[in-house]
C-alpha cells in the first residue's frame, strides 16, 4: 500500500527539475531485464507441487541479500478457473474436502506472500486457495472491452466470484494490503459467506468521500506513489519502472525485513500482467477520489460508502514495524466490527505480514478456522 | 585553499563574538535582517534587503522553496565587508513580497520568477548585478543569466543548470527520484494544496530535514524563515509552479515566448561559479551533466562537510568566497 521510506540518494544527469533526466537506476533488481510472461495455462497445474509442505521457500531473515545470479525459488503451482469477469490463476493446497480457506495478497505483492502459510494450513487439513488479484500473475480478464477497475468494489466481488465459481459457499478470508480490502468487503457484503476474517491493518474499507482530507506532511509523504500514479507521468514511471517501484515499496512498507533478491524476483513476475498498470492506477485514482467507478459496481460501492460494519469473527494484525500503517491497539475500528474481534500486535514485522510472520499469520487463521462456525 | 567553517562552529564562534563583544546582539542566523525594504516592481509590491554601500557592485541573492531571505543572514555581513551593495529579495508568495493586483495570477512559473528578478533591477535602476541562488532561486538566477544576459555579471548557480520545460517535466524519472518529488506529485491535487496549506510548517520543515539531512538548524532558525511561508500568496505559487512543471497548469501568455526560448535549453555565456554540497537530500544533477551548458568563463566547487541543499545557510563563508571569485573570473 504505502510506504513512509525518504531514503536518500544522489541523482545522476542533467538539468534540475522539471528538466531532470536522468541515470539508469541504481538498484540491483533493476538490471535484471523482464521476464516475460508465458502464455497463461488454460488448466490445472501448471509447475510441479512442492514436495513437502513446509520445504522452506523463503531464504530465512538476515541472509544476505541474493546476487543476480541468486538460483530462482521455486514458484507455486497455479492452477486456473474462470470466476465473473475472471480467469483467476490461484494455488491451491490442502485436501479438497478441506473446509476452505482463502488468502489474498497486496500491492505490490503476490500470491507468494502466502508460500510459507499455505502449506501450514494445508497440513491442518484445509483447503486453502491463494488467487492472484486482477492484474497480476496469470489472472486474466475474460472480455477485451472490460474496464480494468481497481476499485475496492471490483476486487471484493472478485473473491465471491471466484468463492461461487470454485464451489465454496463459505471460507475464511485472510489478508493484507490490497487483499485485506478485498477480504474485508467481500465479508461486508456477504457476510454470510465468511466464517471468520483475519484482516492485516484492520478495517480496510476506503471512505473515499474523506479522500481530499489531507494528513500531516510525513503522512502523505509515504503515500508517495498514490500521487505519482494520479499523473500520467505516473502511468509511465509504473510502466516502465514496476519492479523498481515495488523494490521501493517493499522496503518502506517492511524496515525491518531483510527479504533477498530471489524471494522479490519470485514476486515480480506478477507484475508483467498485462493489466497491472490500468488496474493499479485505476485503484489509487479512484480511492483518492480523481477517477468514477464504474458503473457496474455503483451499487456495492453505495454500500461501502456507508462503512458496513463486518459481523464475522476477526482476528485483525498490525506490524509493530509497518512502514506505512502505523501500528494501532485496534481501538479506532471497534465499532466496525460488530462480531467477536482480537487485535494483535506482531513485533518485529512489517507490511506483510503473512511472508514476514507466516507462522503468526497462520495461526491465527487457523484459530479462526478451528473455532469458525461452519454450516457445511 | 579555502578554510572550511562548519555552520555548527560558525553559530559557536558568532555567538561567543556576541557574548564578548557585547555589542552585537545574536547570532545573525537567529536574529534575522534588521530592515525590509518595499518597492513596486513589475506586478508585485517587493519586500528586500538592500545592505552595503549604495554605490558598490551590486549582487542579488536569490532564495528557495521553501525557505525564504534568511537563508542569507551570514552571506550578506560577508558580502557588505567586502565592499558590496547586496539585495536580497522575497520572491513571490514570500515574505512581505505582496501582488499589487487582487486579480494578478498567481503565477508559480520559471519565467515570470526570472522576469520579477529584471523588474526589480529595473525599479532600483540596477543596470547590472552578480546573481546568486540555491533551489528556486538558482533556477531563477539561471534564466536570467540565460535571456539576460546584458543584466548579469557573473552567476552562482547551486546544483547547476536548473533550466527545464514542460516537455522535460512529462518524463518519468527512476522510481527513487519520484520518490524524492513526493511533493510535487502531492501538490497535483486538491488533497495536496489543503495539506500543504494546513501543514505549511511541518511540510516544510519535512523538506529542510530530507533536503539538508545533516544539517542541524534550531528551531529559532526554522521559525525565522517559516514565518515568510504565511505569504497570503504562498500556497498558490508553490502548488501553480509544481503543477506546471508537470504540465497541469497553464503559465501566462505574456511568458510563453521566454518559455519556449527556455525549452531550448539555452547556454549560459556570462562567468559562472556552479556550486554543490556533498550531503544534498534534494534531487539535483551531477556538475558533470550539466558543465557544457556553461560557455563562458566557468567553474564548478564541491563543499564538504556534510553541507546540504540549502548551501548559502549551511555553508555561507563557501558561498559569499564564490560570489567574490564569480566577480573577477
Amino acid at each position: 500500500m504505502t510506504e513512509l521510506n525518504r531514503r536518500r540518494f544522489l541523482l545522476t544527469t542533467a538539468a534540475g527539475a522539471a528538466g531532470l533526466s536522468l541515470n539508469p537506476p541504481v538498484l540491483a533488481a533493476d538490471a535484471s531485464p523482464v521476464t516475460p510472461l508465458a502464455t497463461p495455462p488454460s488448466a490445472s497445474s501448471v509447475t510441479p507441487p512442492v514436495t513437502s509442505p513446509l520445504a522452506p521457500l523463503v531464504a530465512s531473515a538476515g541472509e544476505p541479500p541474493a546476487a543476480q545470479s541468486a538460483r530462482p525459488l521455486p514458484r507455486l503451482p497455479i492452477k486456473q478457473v474462470e470466476a465473473g469477469v475472471l480467469d483467476v490463476g490461484y494455488h491451491e493446497a490442502g485436501p479438497e474436502n478441506g473446509r476452505p480457506i482463502i488468502l489474498l495478497h497486496g500491492f505490490p505483492y503476490d500470491l507468494h506472500s502466502y508460500a510459507e502459510v499455505a502449506p501450514r494450513l494445508a497440513q491442518q487439513g484445509y483447503r486453502v486457495i491463494v488467487p492472484h488479484l486482477r492484474g497480476h500473475g496469470t489472472t486474466r480478464f475474460l472480455d477485451a472491452a472490460t474496464p480494468r477497475s481497481g476499485q475496492q468494489a471490483a476486487i471484493g466481488q472478485d473473491v465471491i466470484d471466484l468463492m461461487d465459481a470454485l464451489h465454496i459457499p463459505e471460507a475464511v478470508l485472510a489478508g493484507y494490503d490490497w487483499g485485506g480490502r478485498a477480504a474485508c468487503v467481500a465479508a461486508a457484503l456477504k457476510p454470510s459467506r465468511c466464517v471468520g476474517l483475519v484482516s492485516v491493518n484492520s478495517y480496510l474499507i476506503q471512505d473515499i468521500s474523506k479522500a481530499a482530507l489531507p494528513a500531516p506532511a510525513s503522512v502523505e509523504a509515504g503515500f508517495w506513489y498514490q500521487f505519482y500514479f494520479l499523473t500520467e507521468r505516473g502511468r509511465a514511471g509504473l510502466t516502465a519502472n514496476r519492479k523498481d517501484i515495488a523494490h521501493i515499496m517493499w522496503k518502506g512498507n517492511s524496515p525491518t525485513w531483510r527479504f533477498d533478491e530471489a524471494t522479490f524476483q519470485r514476486s515480480a513476475q506478477a507484475w508483467d500482467n498485462p493489466d497491472y498498470v490500468e488496474v493499479v492506477l485505476h485503484s489509487y485514482r479512484h480511492r483518492l477520489g480523481q477517477a468514477a467507478g464504474f458503473p457496474e459496481y455503483e451499487e456495492i460501492e453505495a454500500l461501502l460508502a456507508t462503512q458496513p460494519a463486518i459481523a464475522a469473527p476477526a482476528i485483525t494484525i498490525d506490524g509493530k514495524d509497518d512502514g506505512v500503517i502505523k501500528a494501532t491497539d485496534g481501538s479506532a475500528s471497534a465499532a466496525r466490527f460488530s462480531g467477536p474481534r482480537q487485535h494483535r500486535q506482531l513485533a518485529g514485522v512489517g507490511h506483510n505480514p503473512p511472508q514476514e510472520a507466516p507462522q503468526a499469520f497462520a495461526d491465527a487463521v487457523l484459530e479462526l478456522a478451528r473455532n469458525g462456525k461452519w454450516r457445511t | 585553499m579555502r578554510l572550511h567553517i562548519t555552520p555548527h562552529r560558525l553559530l559557536a564562534v558568532a555567538a561567543a563574538v556576541a557574548f564578548a563583544g557585547g555589542q552585537c546582539a545574536l547570532p545573525a542566523n537567529a536574529a534575522g535582517f534588521k530592515s525590509i525594504k518595499q518597492i513596486d516592481a513589475g506586478v508585485l509590491n517587493v519586500g528586500y534587503v538592500d545592505e552595503g554601500p549604495a554605490n558598490g557592485p551590486v549582487v542579488i541573492l536569490l532564495h528557495g522553496w521553501p525557505y525564504d531571505i534568511n537563508s542569507y543572514t551570514e552571506v550578506v555581513p560577508m558580502l557588505t565587508k567586502a565592499g558590496y551593495r547586496v539585495i536580497v529579495p522575497h520572491l513571490r508568495g514570500y515574505g512581505s513580497t505582496r501582488f499589487l493586483s487582487a486579480n494578478a495570477v498567481r503565477n508559480g512559473e520559471p519565467a515570470a520568477l526570472a522576469d520579477d528578478v529584471v523588474a526589480l533591477m529595473d525599479a532600483l535602476k540596477i543596470d547590472k548585478a552578480v546573481l546568486a541562488g540555491y533551489d528556486w532561486g538558482a533556477r531563477t538566477a539561471d534564466i536570467v543569466a540565460a535571456l539576460w544576459p546584458q543584466r548579469v555579471k557573473g552567476l552562482v548557480s547551486v546544483s547547476g543548470y536548473l533550466i527545464g520545460s514542460q516537455e522535460a517535466g512529462k518524463q518519468a524519472l527512476p522510481p527513487q527520484a519520484e520518490l524524492q518529488w513526493w511533493y510535487q506529485f502531492y501538490f497535483s491535487t486538491e488533497r495536496g494544496r489543503a495539506g500543504y496549506d494546513k501543514y505549511r510548517h511541518d511540510f516544510a520543515k519535512l523538506i529542510w530535514k530530507t533536503a539538508s539531512p545533516q544539517w542541524r538548524f534550531d528551531d529559532a532558525t526554522f521559525d525565522l524563515s517559516a514565518a515568510s511561508l504565511e505569504n497570503p500568496d504562498h500556497v498558490a505559487i508553490t502548488v501553480h509552479n509544481y503543477r506546471w512543471r508537470l504540465g497541469l497548469a497553464d503559465g501566462e501568455a505574456k511568458y510563453a515566448a521566454l518559455e519556449t526560448r527556455l525549452a531550448s535549453l539555452p547556454s549560459i555565456t556570462v562567468p559562472t561559479i556552479t556550486m554543490e554540497g556533498d550531503a544534498n537530500g534534494a534531487p539535483h544533477p551531477e556538475p558533470a551533466a550539466y558543465a557544457k551548458r556553461f560557455t563562458g568563463k566557468y567553474k564548478h566547487e564541491t563543499i564538504t562537510g556534510g553541507i546540504g541543499h540549502n548551501l548559502p545557510q549551511e555553508a555561507p563563508r563557501a558561498f559569499a568566497d564564490a560570489v567574490i571569485e564569480v566577480d573577477h573570473l
